[in-house]
């Protein structure tokens, strides 16, 4: 009785150790495959790190600003506020500007630079 | 016995390990950053820690040294002399030189594909401005070990370095904003060919630091705090008599202390007699004016004799508790400390009244400021974002504070400060022009302009103080605040008040109506 009982315990030791040998080879390829992805995932953590700091330089409103007045013509917009979404008339409403004081325009627009854009202006008929 | 060291083992293997995997992921995964980036209030970046190498190098290892030097100079521009010097005296088995700090990863690769033996990257970090020369004097800048050594990089090092991995600390800059004064600052200095050139923007609710500008700019040098580097930021580390900005301060005491009443009428025609001096106006002013008169046409002979009313003790306290008898409180290192008279009797109270006598930054005149318009309650200036209203004791009573913002704006629509005025925006403000001090008293030709203002001034969100140093307009007289900082302030406030989403002041008129 005790043969067969150590019998079964040995080959019962036996398959763990397989078990355990596949477990662990299976362990050891998952962190093999988990190192890649990690430093996958840190090489693109880095790519986007430059990328975002690269955005940040091309966006920086003072090579905006550059880029529109000499590629697009345009200039400083007059930046006042002539009025408010308040005071535009209501549906119904018999005074269109709420009794308010309707302002003048103190500011005029620029014109545009690129001698092309007032051309387009001209064949556009505005 | 064995089988229980067996099913230990598998528990070990299976459970304990398992766990100590899971640490090792998330340690890789972390970004390798290991300064917190930096970020406007809008989010935009405005430092990074970015990824670089350094590049060292056995000599021993190398055939030919002095090409070795020849093509790691030219590759890494570094000294070809040192790296030759350097590979000579350093030629035995251990030795580990230095080529180049921070190369970029362009720059790697091209020292990889010089084909040299014994070469070695070690990885780095560099500090990264997208932003360039924006904000440079307010940011700072790190030495190359990465920590803070002037500006808000060495105010906030603490806070940068002990971040969690990809945290950012967002400041209450605007980078719109910051862009949009710096250029109409640089134009007005360009246009009066002054000598330097500023400006500040600060919510008076909170006191974010909203943009600053100091021109000229640039990277200054390592920690060097003195007045000597040209490019240092005039908004923080010099102090000013800022003239006749600081006449808000004599008449917001004088209605707190009531000792005026705006209708009464001053004499002023052949100036203002004080033991043996007299003092003058600049311009000519007629025989009797009122307080409000006095504020609006920048009476120096009319608010010496306000200022006089509250006396030494009481100007002394009040300037106290506006914070102007100290160094600004904010999170940037460079504040400096006003100067202060060493006796302050009837004559430095009269003069103070005018600003003159006492010498303050133009962050910490902002903020004092501030408080006078912003119902009269402590702020300190700061450069991080704030979420709430940040003002804290009542200093200055309410009422005074609206009545001062009225007058503010009379001296918009009536008095000096006509060219600061913006359709639509219902700017408020006072001018000043200083005569500069030198050997043997002020010098008349030399001025320091300046323009404080705050818009709406029927609810002061923002207050913009610009200043000009040595303006030169095309007469003496256009050289003064009202022709020079005025207009500058008009045009940074039409073009930074959309940014901010404020309102037109008929819309502010109509909520008024509307809460009435």
């Amino acid at each position: 009785m005790i043969r067969i009982l150590n019998f079964f315990c040995f080959a019962f030791v036996a398959l763990s150790c397989l078990a355990l040998y596949q477990v662990s080879e299976k362990t050891r390829l998952a962190e093999v495959s988990l190192n890649e992805t990690n430093h996958a995932i840190a090489a693109q953590h880095s790519a986007m790190s430059v990328l975002e700091a690269e955005w940040g330089r091309v966006a920086a409103p003072a090579r905006i600003q550059r880029l529109a007045e000499t590629r697009l013509g345009l200039s400083d917009a007059p930046a006042v506020e002539l009025s408010s979404l308040e005071l535009l008339p209501r549906r119904g409403e018999s005074a269109p500007l709420g009794n308010s004081n309707v302002r003048n325009a103190s500011a005029t627009a620029p014109q545009p630079r690129d001698p092309r854009i007032r051309l387009a202006a001209i064949h556009t008929g505005n | 016995m064995a089988f229980a060291l067996v099913g230990l083992r598998l528990a070990d293997i299976t459970i304990l390990k398992g766990r100590v995997s899971g640490s090792h992921v998330a340690a890789i995964v972390a970004p390798s950053h290991h300064r917190a980036d930096i970020v406007d209030r809008n989010g935009e970046l405005l430092a990074r820690d970015l990824p670089v190498h350094d590049v060292y190098a056995r000599p021993h290892a190398f055939w030919d040294k002095a090409q070795a030097a020849h093509d790691l100079a030219a590759v890494t521009h570094t000294s070809e002399k040192r790296l030759k010097r350097i590979f000579t005296h350093y030629n035995h088995d251990n030795a580990y030189v230095l080529i180049a700090r921070k190369v970029t990863p362009d720059t790697q690769d091209k020292v990889m594909q010089l084909g040299l033996p014994g070469l070695d990257f070690v990885q780095s970090t560099k500090r990264y401005y997208p932003k360039g020369r924006a904000a440079v004097q307010v940011l700072g800048q790190t030495d190359p070990d990465g920590n803070g050594v002037s500006g808000l990089e060495y105010g906030l090092n603490a806070k940068l370095n002990d971040a969690k991995p990809g945290a950012q600390v967002k400041l209450s800059l605007d980078m719109r904003v910051q862009y949009a004064v710096a250029r109409e600052v640089e134009a007005a200095r360009e246009q009066y060919n002054a000598r330097a050139a500023g400006g500040i923007v600060m919510n008076v609710d909170t006191g974010e630091i909203i943009a600053m500008v100091s021109l000229p700019d640039g990277i200054t040098g390592n920690r060097e705090l003195g007045n000597a580097d040209p490019r240092r930021n005039r908004m923080t580390q010099d102090v000013y008599e800022l003239g006749s900005v600081f006449k808000i301060f004599a008449f917001a005491l004088a209605l707190e202390d009531h000792t005026i009443r705006l209708d009464e009428e001053f004499p002023i025609g052949k100036g203002f007699k004080i033991g043996k001096y007299t003092i003058h106006d600049a311009e000519r002013m007629p025989a009797e004016m009122t307080a409000k008169e006095i504020l609006a046409e920048s009476s120096n002979a009319g608010t010496a004799q306000i200022a006089l009313r509250s006396g030494a003790t009481r100007q002394r306290e009040f300037l106290g508790e506006l914070g102007l008898l100290r160094a600004p409180q904010a999170e940037i290192p460079e504040t400096a400390a006003p100067l202060t008279p060493r006796h302050w009797g009837d004559i430095e109270t009269a003069t103070i009244g005018f600003g003159h006598g006492l010498s303050v930054s133009p962050l910490a005149f902002a903020t004092a400021a501030a408080m006078v318009v912003n119902g009269g309650r402590r702020i300190n200036p700061t450069f991080l974002k704030q979420s709430h209203d940040a003002r804290g004791a009542q200093i200055i009573a309410p009422d005074v504070s609206v009545t001062m913002r009225n007058l503010l704006r009379y001296v918009v629509t009536d008095g000096t400060g006509k060219k600061a005025d913006v359709p639509g925006y219902d700017v408020g403000g006072k001018t000043g022009s200083a005569e500069k001090p030198g050997r043997g008293g002020y010098i008349a030709h030399k001025l320091l302009t300046s323009f404080c203002a705050i818009f709406p001034s029927s609810d002061p969100r923002y207050l913009v103080f610009v200043m000009l140093d040595e303006p030169h307009g095309r007469v003496p007289v256009l050289s003064l605040a009202g022709h020079t900082a005025a207009p500058l302030a008009g045009k940074v406030i039409a073009r930074i008040a959309p940014m901010l989403g404020m309102p037109t002041t008929a819309a502010v008129l109509n909520r008024a109506e509307e809460k009435s």
